[in-house]
């Protein structure tokens, strides 16, 4: 057995890594080459539009690297957690927290380029075979069009770059092992004390306070000029980023609050306790699915406030009726193209929740000597998995109604009177169900692990 | 509530009884015996120390007589219930209501406070903690050295500390029986006293039953009955004993046992 296998176990664990990694490849091909065949179709009309794209598809790309370092960091960070035994082991034999991380690394990029190559080729294969058929049914005129893109090559670097940042960042946990924690007889879970970063608190403050004033103002300013666009666009941005710095404040206070709303039961409170335990998990589990959940609400609820106000407008039927189908059409693609985000935070989600079971086994095991009958592990688990990704998605979607709501009221606020609200309901109602479908897939595995420990095998001493 | 209706309705039974009970592990030629045909009585008040070589079968018969696993053949009779006719609820349930655990290496729920621990049977079980039930838990707390510790999680605890804990949560809720594997592994020699002596304590003067497991004959000697396992047998059942006899005692089996 190698320094890997102790720190990691088998590269299976590794699985999210692949997937998140391959889809990040599949959606970054995609996105690319329909970028290049969209450029090839305005051939001549200058290169603009063609620079216009690529930076378009490029801002995508980043929101789901971002997403899928961030779930990546935190499947690594999870599997770790649960070895730091086998990993105290390692370093009272002589290995050095460096050298195991660097190992760490390693196999986060090999299996991240893997994932990477895997998913660019298909992303490029789909985008090629629809091209095609879109071609000769002559949906599409025919013409010069790429096979590949140069584009491809940075989109593999990067990905595979995101990875081995992800395996460095998700394997800090081995800097809080002392080797003495192998010859004690607990497993504790002990995380490595967290610089405490003023700057990161200032700075999140600054960006947030700040980014919100700004995109208020903005919203102001759109009611008498056209400016109010560009002030609100940068307000958000800021704002953004400030959240961005600032999740690991602001969302397990988010995520500690609601889930009081579960009840006082030991399997609540169990569950309430495990879902805020890590408050770094608790964001990086919950991160990319408020991201995700915002980006969605954002188009939507800004998309339904414009077409709110495009009905208040003067405009005969016949106009009005064009400008709503434009807007539906263009919410519609955006949404689509955003959405993969979410679905790569969903699959972390579900990945980490699966993961925590495992390395809870032996305290599972315990509470069912003391009494939880099968059912109330179950509840556990899904109050768990409930309290993470409900208050993600409420999250989500209170910054999208603010983002999508003062976005519009700063883009047409000169031609609306007052604020039109952006309640985009049958949007809202499908997160919210997709928010139930992914607290059902996400808890079920794990919640059939859960009831399948049986104390006798948790409790024995070398479990 | 029904159980505490048969608890007082069995008053007089054992509050343990086992009858050629046996747990065999494997297949074939492989199969082992880890209780070969075990017949016991426990009655109540009683503090049992169970001894025996490493590998003999204490561990697997404090299982089975919990109901933390399935005989292979024989009944087990826990406060009045037999196990064989409860399913995996009704048994969670009986164990949760009448049996009292102290783990070995794992004991504590690690997102709960040392408290909040000791008070876990009782949020299960739904109980209201009663002024008197409050009382004997101060005095736990207090004997076993933990108030300053009360409000930390089990990972700011030592090993003994944590093992404490678990033994005031066993003793907290006054259940049927106490199932204790090696209470004072963890402990240095002077808490691993007062530990001892306080389970005696709680066996002659609050009348609670204990079963303990234990290597060392020193903790075996505060213990009112001594039964000895060898090769999932029970081969060896003793009154009090002090710490030489037993000492001499589980010679003869070590050497006698195979390897
Ligand atoms: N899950 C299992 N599968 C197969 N054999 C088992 C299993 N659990 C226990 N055994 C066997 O049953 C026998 C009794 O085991 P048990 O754990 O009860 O011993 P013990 O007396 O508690 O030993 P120790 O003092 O070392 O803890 C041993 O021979 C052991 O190898
Ligand atoms: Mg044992």
């Amino acid at each position: 057995m190698n320094a890997r296998n102790l720190t990691l176990g088998s590269l299976r664990e590794l699985g999210t890594v692949g997937l998140v990694a391959g889809l990040c490849g599949a959606y970054a091909a995609t996105l690319i080459m329909a970028a290049s065949m969209l450029g090839a179709l305005d051939d001549g009309s200058g290169s603009g539009a063609d620079a216009m794209l690529t930076v378009v598809a490029s801002v995508f790309i980043g929101i789901a690297l971002y997403v899928g370092t961030v779930v990546i960091i935190n499947a690594v960070d999870t599997v770790i957690s649960g070895r730091l035994r086998h990993i105290a082991l390692l370093r009272l034999l002589g290995s050095s927290a460096r050298s195991l991380r660097r190992s760490v690394m390693r196999s986060t990029v090999t299996v991240g380029a893997v994932g990477a190559a895997a998913g660019l080729l298909a992303g490029t294969a789909l985008a090629d075979v629809v091209r095609i058929v879109l071609v000769s049914r002559g949906t599409m005129p025919k013409g010069d069009y790429p096979l590949v893109s140069p584009q491809l090559a940075v989109a593999f670097v990067l990905i595979a770059a995101s990875a081995m940042v992800a395996g460095w960042l998700g394997s800090r946990v081995v800097l809080g092992v002392s080797p003495a924690t192998a010859l004690a007889g607990t497993t504790a879970y002990r995380r490595a004390p967290l610089r405490k970063s003023v700057l990161r608190a200032v700075l999140a403050v600054l960006f947030l306070g700040g980014g919100f004033a700004v995109l208020g103002l903005g919203a102001m300013v759109g009611e008498s000029s056209e400016m109010g666009f560009f002030i609100a666009f940068l307000g958000s941005v800021a704002s953004a980023t400030g959240l961005l710095i600032g999740a690991r404040f602001v969302i397990p206070r988010v995520v500690s609050m609601f889930s009081r709303l579960l009840g006082g039961d030991p399997s609540s409170r169990i569950a309430r306790r495990n879902a805020v335990l890590d408050p770094l998990r608790t964001t990086r589990s919950t991160m990319g699915l408020v991201i995700g959940v915002t980006l969605v609400t954002t188009f939507a609820s800004g998309m339904r406030a414009l077409s709110d106000s495009v009905s208040s407008w003067d405009l005969d039927p016949e106009q009005a009726a064009m400008a709503r189908q434009v807007l539906s059409v263009a919410s519609t693609v955006l949404i689509c193209i955003i959405v993969i985000s979410s679905i790569i935070a969903a699959v972390g989600f579900v990945s980490t929740m699966s993961l925590t079971v495992l390395q809870r086994h032996r305290e599972i095991g315990l509470l069912r000597a003391l009494g939880f009958t099968r059912s109330q592990v179950r509840t556990m688990i899904t109050k768990e998995s409930v309290a993470l990704s409900a208050s993600a998605v409420l999250f989500g979607i209170a910054l999208g109604l603010v983002y999508g709501t003062l976005g519009a009221q700063s883009l047409v606020g000169v031609m609306t009177t007052g604020l039109v609200w952006g309640l985009p309901l049958p949007a809202l109602i499908v997160i919210a169900l997709a928010g139930l479908v992914l607290v059902l897939v996400s808890s079920r595995r794990p919640a059939r692990r859960a009831v399948a420990v049986t104390p006798v095998e948790a409790l024995r001493i070398e479990a | 509530m029904t159980s505490s209706i048969s608890l007082q309705h069995n008053q007089t039974q054992p509050v343990l009884a086992m009858h050629q009970v046996s747990k065999l592990y494997g297949e074939g030629s492989g199969r082992v015996a880890a209780l070969d045909e075990v017949s016991v009585a426990i009655p109540r008040g009683g503090f049992t120390a169970i001894m025996g070589p490493s590998g003999s079968g204490k561990s697997t018969f404090m299982n089975v007589a919990a109901g933390l696993d399935d005989a292979t053949s024989g009944e087990v009779v826990l406060a009045g219930q037999p196990l064989s006719k409860l399913g995996d609820e009704g048994r969670t349930v009986l164990r949760r209501e009448q049996v009292g655990f102290v783990f070995q290496a794992f004991n504590l729920v690690p997102t709960l406070s040392a408290l909040e621990n000791i008070l876990l049977p009782f949020d299960l079980a739904g109980r209201k903690v009663t002024a008197e039930q409050r009382q004997w838990i101060d005095q736990l707390v207090h004997t076993l050295g933990l108030a300053e510790r009360i409000d930390h999680r089990p990972s700011e605890l030592s090993g003994g500390q944590q093992q404490r804990v678990a033994i005031a949560r066993a003793l907290a809720s006054q259940p049927a029986i106490i199932f204790a594997d090696e209470p004072t592994g963890n402990l240095d020699s002077r808490s691993s006293r007062e530990v001892l002596t306080l389970l005696r304590t709680a066996s002659r003067e609050y009348g609670q039953t204990i079963a303990m497991v234990s290597h060392d004959p020193v903790a075996a000697s505060y213990a009112d009955r001594i039964l000895v396992i060898a090769d999932g047998r029970i081969v060896g059942d003793h009154g009090p004993l002090t710490p030489q006899q037993i000492s001499d005692l589980l010679i003869g089996f070590e050497i006698g046992a195979p390897a």
